[in-house]
């Protein structure tokens, strides 16, 4: 288990936040203004010049 | 436990951002391609054919096993083989970043942006991220009792994998034949939907990839030993931009798979319209999610993933850690979305996180869904210009949970994973970018000069030993070009 990326894992494991049943986000965090910040800057036109074709 | 192997392929969006760029975006994924292999020496550029759409040059193999290749006009990126499910988000992530590097290199940040998402909103072309298990021949594919039980699993985990889209694809210019699908010649308006791609499969068993899209991918194209393996190769699913999202997606797959196979799966889970419930799902408001049975017995798509939850609970918890991770934040996330919607796992669901976004902008500026902004700050989710893309928002201020690092991510990029047989490949690049000679490499082997190939038909094994001597004892001698092992 030396492996860093395993590591990781067990620091990231969610066991702690398991209990604490469903939470709502903290509309009024700095998270949200900066989300908001991102979203203002746009270009609200860009999907038109987003011209895919089909794959796979 | 039992042994694993997982792999995701990516076909990424280009979109140039710079009205007046010199290039358009088939012309930006062919230098993108040929900086990361030219340039940016992270692999070596097949000097054969692989198929007549794929001539010398068109793609190669990387120094951490994966490939890089041109797909449709698309740029795309197949993870190395990856034994555990932190490696394969890890691996994922580390494609996408070799694909943002290049475009940061070339100085392109500000003109060109790359989408990791699965439609064009605009045109409605549709581009996918396909999934691979590899699972045992004991695996009974051809029972279709068995590929019924998958189907209603896929179809009802999008609940939690989805990536969500603004609008729908109406009417379905896809099916070209008659008696495929459900009757779509009325349009719907739909102002968000929870899957990019459920609008685009038209059937439940198919073994084509392009047109005619099935739940149920039936192409068996094992790329190992065929006595032994099969692969099963998905396209149903979204890309995803949550790490988190990602491996829970490919995890709780495989455990519905150990549960067919274990003959575990009960009849009763089979949906009466597989391919009319996954529209419904996904575009269903009220996000109530209901389902008929093919026993005609009415459910929600909750309730059937929660009932295949216990089950797996019962027939494989305990068998190992990675096992135990998924039952856990499997029973997790449907417990958090009967109770508390989508705004309770915006943390772990790609589909919640964008819902909550843009429903946030739409209040903040008085928008209705259909403002053509709103599809831009779709795109705008699945860029993967950490400055700019509105998902890298919420990772940085710790509300999308992480799977793996940046430092394991970025050690991804040029070095292969352990445990399987991508980690001997990468290091026959290696050597290869360092000791130039004539090669053919594919998933299942190489060539080097005019030897006889050297096959790798396990993919549990690394091969490295092997590797390495092969390698020592290379000289340069005549291209062995024309012939050797089949892609």
């Amino acid at each position: 288990m030396s492996d860093p990326l395993r590591r990781e894992e067990k620091k990231d494991a969610p066991s702690e936040k398991r209990d604490d049943g469903p939470k709502k986000p903290d509309v009024s965090s700095p998270g949200k203004d900066n989300i908001l910040k991102r979203m203002r800057k746009v270009d609200p036109k860009q999907s038109e010049k987003y011209k895919q074709r089909t794959g796979e | 436990m039992k042994q694993r192997i997982f792999g995701i392929e990516t076909e990424y969006g280009l979109l140039i951002k710079d009205k007046d760029f010199k290039y358009g975006p088939v012309d930006v994924a062919l230098q993108l391609k040929d900086y990361i292999f030219d340039v940016g020496k992270k692999g070596l550029l097949d000097q054969h054919y692989r198929a007549n759409d794929e001539p010398p040059g068109n793609g190669g193999f990387l120094t951490n096993g994966g490939r890089i290749y041109l797909d449709m006009g698309h740029l795309e990126y197949a993870s190395p083989e990856c034994s555990n499910l932190v490696d394969l988000v890890t691996y994922d992530r580390g494609g996408d970043m070799l694909v943002q590097e290049a475009v940061e290199s070339l100085g392109w940040q500000d003109k060109v942006a790359i989408i990791k998402n699965n439609v064009d909103l605009e045109t409605n072309a549709t581009f996918g991220c396909h999934e691979n298990y590899l699972v045992s021949r004991d695996f009974k594919f051809e029972n279709r009792e068995n590929l019924r039980l998958l189907s209603s699993f896929l179809v009802t985990r999008q609940i939690f994998c989805g990536a969500g889209r603004i609008g729908a694809c109406n009417p379905h210019p896809f099916r070209d034949w008659a008696e495929a699908g459900v009757d779509d010649s009325k349009e719907e308006h739909v102002d968000f939907q929870i899957s990019q791609r459920a609008d685009h499969i038209p059937n439940e068993f198919y073994r084509w990839v392009q047109y005619n899209r099935a739940i149920v991918n039936t192409r068996d194209e094992p790329l190992s030993d065929p006595g032994r393996f099969r692969r099963v190769h998905l396209l149903v699913g979204d890309s995803n931009m949550n790490e988190f999202s990602n491996a829970l997606k490919m995890g709780t797959t495989i455990l519905m798979m150990d549960l067919i196979e274990i003959g575990a799966g009960r009849a009763e889970w089979i949906l009466e319209d597989a391919v009319g419930t996954m529209r419904k799902i996904s575009r269903d408001p009220s996000f109530k999610w209901e389902i008929t049975l093919s026993n005609g017995k009415p459910s929600t798509a909750l309730e059937l993933q929660w009932e295949i939850m216990e089950t797996a609970k019962k027939h494989l918890a305990g068998s190992g850690y990675e096992t135990d991770w998924i039952l856990t934040e499997w029973e997790s996330v449907l417990n958090d979305l009967s109770k508390g919607g989508p705004e309770a796992v915006l943390d772990r669901v790609d589909w919640a996180a964008k819902y909550w976004m843009l429903n946030e902008f739409r209040k903040e500026e008085d928008l209705p869904w259909h403002d053509p902004w709103l599809k831009s700050l779709d795109l705008e989710y699945h860029n993967l210009n950490k400055n700019d893309g509105l998902f890298w928002g919420l990772e940085e201020n710790g509300d999308a949970r992480r799977k793996t690092s940046d430092e394991a991510v970025e050690r991804s990029m040029l070095t292969a994973p352990r445990g399987t047989r991508a980690s001997g490949r990468g290091e026959l690049v290696k050597s290869l970018l360092e000791c130039p000679a004539s090669y053919l490499i594919d998933w299942i082997g190489f060539r080097l000069n005019k030897d006889e190939p050297f096959l790798m038909l396990d993919p549990f094994v690394s091969y490295k030993d092997e590797i390495k001597e092969i390698v020592g004892r290379l000289d340069i001698r005549e291209p062995a070009h024309g012939d050797g092992i089949e892609p």
